[in-house]
């Protein structure tokens, strides 16, 4: 699949950059995007929308048979399936020139430490650096190793543990009472959050351990004062390619206000389906947008730019509401994202919002560790929240003893603390 | 040159690293191989060539909490140890049994406890703590734990690798130092009496399932079979001992009389003892039990009375 898609892309772009009939090149990208999206469509949704069409039929009171496919979905095909469209649309769009080096244009494709989970690449930003001559760089190899180290941290540590916890309660959810199953989605959280960073810091690391500087696509999004705030640091790369390659082409923005209603449904409902075939994404898309509108309409939507409470150890009582209002209102989405089903998501929903919220927890006491380590992660990130990745600072201006002694101490953390071998969760997208 | 920097300091860095690997393996296998806690106890008499006895009982937690060994040896004359493995069906109990003549003298009789669950096999490494002190390249532990999820490759054959993520045994090993468990304390040759009275696992086993249906693995019968075969011909004596369980319990399970009827197969093909306690009074006495399955310590001792009167009376150590 990845070599189709990187052959089709290559033999497109040649013949976007020799054309000028805009027919012609209008054809050229629509051959791209068909074969692409199609692709995805196929191996990804195609039995979503028999089940779909065939539930519609039932409901009418019409019995047809249909055959499902038991079809395995390509490792990281939402991906590179991204990766390569944005490099003919931008081809398309003259913002890059196409490139004549198969190898640098497959290099692109599958760059290794990206390739199945992201950051999904921009070709003006990676493409170039496959054609550069790179020099060994001991601090980029240095900080790439550190990026690395913090990446495990989070994945190993915090991530599977709190993974433990979230899927026994999410799988045993009718056996709970709300406290617990409000708790199972707070551990959810955090795992969704550190599985995927944790991928991404290790991706960036390894990258820039060769020398590659790969975009961000995390910026502590559970920092966010408000909800568009949290989606300009929450997984950046595809925010952003829905934002250029989806968004803005519909007018993003502009236009009455049916426009600006449309538009924003449709970026989150398609980011919702990106994840995958299944109601509950597509409710998790919906939720998200009922959040960012209101700010959109009125004008509010980019009032928080900068680094909260920067400079500051504290943030102030107004920035920290912020910031838990913000937070609650994730919690609430990542209930559909998680559930298996939408009738589960609401049958989690009602025990949390009925009198058992105020039960006692029941989990085993070891579930204290977890939160500690998350509590105690959630510190570290706070005090690095202005930087990279949150022990970036841990640069050569610190004394070396003391520097090791952090590093060996992350690692010790890693060998006590580490939850039993999860699967990386964006694996499966 | 740069290149070189940084492969010097990665190996500087690493030096530390490998030294501690190295030294936190020692450490904390020696402590977990001197440890008198639960599982870790019998697998180090074991290993250490302690149990050396006439008589071995073979089991799940049913054999542990139910046999006493002391009990045994003062009727019959015999030195006895119980090696019965909590949570855990006859894969691993053969594992014991294997590792048990590796080490240890034969003994002359087994009595082999079985249960509705001893021919079926679960899918986690129940307590795999237990095995982290024996497992480093032992090919033994690792064909017999391999196939459940728990431990992979590595784990049997790097150092210290299994212990990530164990916080809670090394703990145990750092708490040990300071205050050691007291031999026996935990468990007497194998045996562990509970002095629990009566709990609600048959009414919450009953809230989800109103009856339950047991699984027979094939494989899991095959190695029964084996595991009879090899012992007879290395004059072994074995009998079979389907210990109480509280009679209201035993509608429980659907196929139940299935089950039994394997064990009666088994004793007639091999021409050997099955004593089978389901129908005795201790069975349908509920201050004896503490669960279903499982005697306190006063039904324990009354049924190891019991199991040695009749194996007396009925001359089968003479057979």
């Amino acid at each position: 699949m990845v070599i189709y898609s990187t052959i089709v892309d290559f033999v497109i772009g040649i013949f976007l950059g020799k054309e000028t009939n805009p027919i012609k090149r209008k054809l050229l990208l629509s051959i791209s995007i068909i074969g692409n999206l199609g692709l995805l469509v196929f191996f990804k949704y195609y039995n979503f929308f028999l089940d779909s069409f065939v539930d519609a039929f039932t409901f009418f009171g019409y019995e047809i048979s249909t055959r499902s496919l038991n079809v395995i979905l390509p490792v990281g095909i939402s991906f590179y399936t991204f990766q390569t469209l944005s490099y003919g649309i931008d081809v398309y769009r003259k913002q890059i020139e196409p490139t004549r080096d198969f190898i640098a244009f497959s290099a692109f494709v599958t760059f290794f430490p990206q390739l199945v989970a992201g950051p999904i690449e921009r070709a003006s930003n990676l493409l170039p650096q496959f054609y550069k001559h790179r020099f060994f760089v001991y601090n980029k190899a240095i900080d790439g190793l550190r990026q690395i180290l913090w990446g495990l941290f989070k994945k190993v540590v915090i991530a599977d543990n709190a993974a433990e916890y979230a899927n026994l309660i999410f799988n045993n959810s009718a056996e709970y009472t709300g406290s617990t199953l409000a708790l199972g989605v707070f551990f959810f959280s955090i795992q969704i959050y550190c599985d995927f960073s944790g991928y991404s810091d290790i991706a960036i690391g390894t990258g820039r351990l060769f020398g590659f500087d790969l975009m961000r696509n995390f910026n502590f999004p559970y920092f966010s004062r408000d909800i568009a705030e949290f989606w300009r640091r929450w997984h950046i790369s595809l925010s952003t390619w829905f934002r250029d390659y989806l968004y803005y082409p519909l007018g993003g923005s502009k236009g009455n206000l049916l426009n600006k209603v449309r538009n924003t449904f449709i970026i989150f409902l398609v980011s919702g389906f990106w994840h995958g075939a299944n109601w509950t994404f597509i409710i998790w898309g919906a939720l998200n947008a009922i959040y960012f509108l209101p700010l959109l309409l009125l004008k509010k939507n980019r009032t928080y730019l900068g680094i909260v409470a920067e400079g500051k150890i504290f943030p102030t009582f107004r920035e920290f509401t912020s910031m838990g209002i913000t937070f609650l209102l994730t919690l609430f989405a990542w209930i559909f994202f998680r559930a298996n089903s939408i009738d589960h998501a609401f049958s989690i929903i009602s025990e949390i919002f009925s009198g058992s919220f105020f039960s006692p927890i029941e989990l085993p006491k070891e579930f204290l560790v977890a939160v500690g380590l998350i509590v105690l992660f959630m510190m570290i990130e706070w005090l690095g929240r202005a930087n990279q990745y949150a022990i970036a600072k841990l640069g050569p201006g610190w004394p070396k003893g003391l520097r090791w002694a952090i590093y060996y101490s992350i690692m010790l953390a890693i060998f006590l603390f580490a939850g039993n071998g999860q699967d990386f969760i964006y694996f499966q997208f | 040159m740069i290149m070189k920097k940084l492969l010097l300091s990665v190996l500087y860095f690493s030096l530390p690293i490998l030294l501690f690997i190295f030294l936190a393996e020692w450490f904390l296998t020696n402590q977990l191989r001197h440890s008198r806690h639960g599982e870790y106890s019998v697998w180090n008499d074991v290993f250490d060539s302690r149990v050396n006895s006439d008589i071995v009982v073979y089991g799940s937690s049913r054999a542990m909490v139910h046999m006493d060994p002391g009990i045994i040896s003062d009727s019959l004359s015999l030195s006895c140890y119980n090696l019965g493995i909590n949570g855990h069906n006859f894969w691993l109990q053969y594992l014991r049994h294997k590792e048990l003549l590796k080490y240890n003298t034969k003994p002359k009789l087994i009595i082999q406890s079985v249960d509705v669950f001893t021919l079926t096999k679960r899918p986690d490494l129940f307590n795999s703590e237990q095995f982290l002190p024996y497992m480093l390249k032992n090919s033994e532990v690792e064909k017999a734990t391999k196939s459940y999820k728990g431990f992979n490759y590595f784990d049997y054959h790097l150092p210290l690798l299994r212990y990530a993520g164990k916080y809670k045994t090394i703990g145990t090993i750092f708490k040990d130092l300071i205050s050691p468990v007291p031999i026996d304390s935990c468990r007497y040759r194998g045996y562990a009496p509970q002095d629990q009275t009566w709990n609600d696992d048959l009414e919450k086993a009953r809230l989800r399932f109103s009856t339950f249906r047991v699984d027979i693995d094939t494989s899991s019968v095959q190695l029964f079979d084996r595991f009879i075969r090899e012992c007879l011909s290395n004059g072994i004596d074995i009998k079979i001992v389907y210990t109480p369980e509280y009679k209201v319990g035993q509608d429980f399970v659907q196929n139940r009389d299935e089950i039994l009827g394997i064990f009666i197969k088994f004793a007639h093909k091999y021409n050997l003892t099955f004593l089978d306690y389901s129908n005795d009074s201790i069975s349908f006495e509920k201050k004896y039990f503490y669960n279903a399955s499982h005697l306190n310590r006063k039904g324990s001792k009354l049924f190891t009375a019991k199991l040695v009167s009749d194996i007396k009376k009925n001359n089968f150590l003479g057979k």
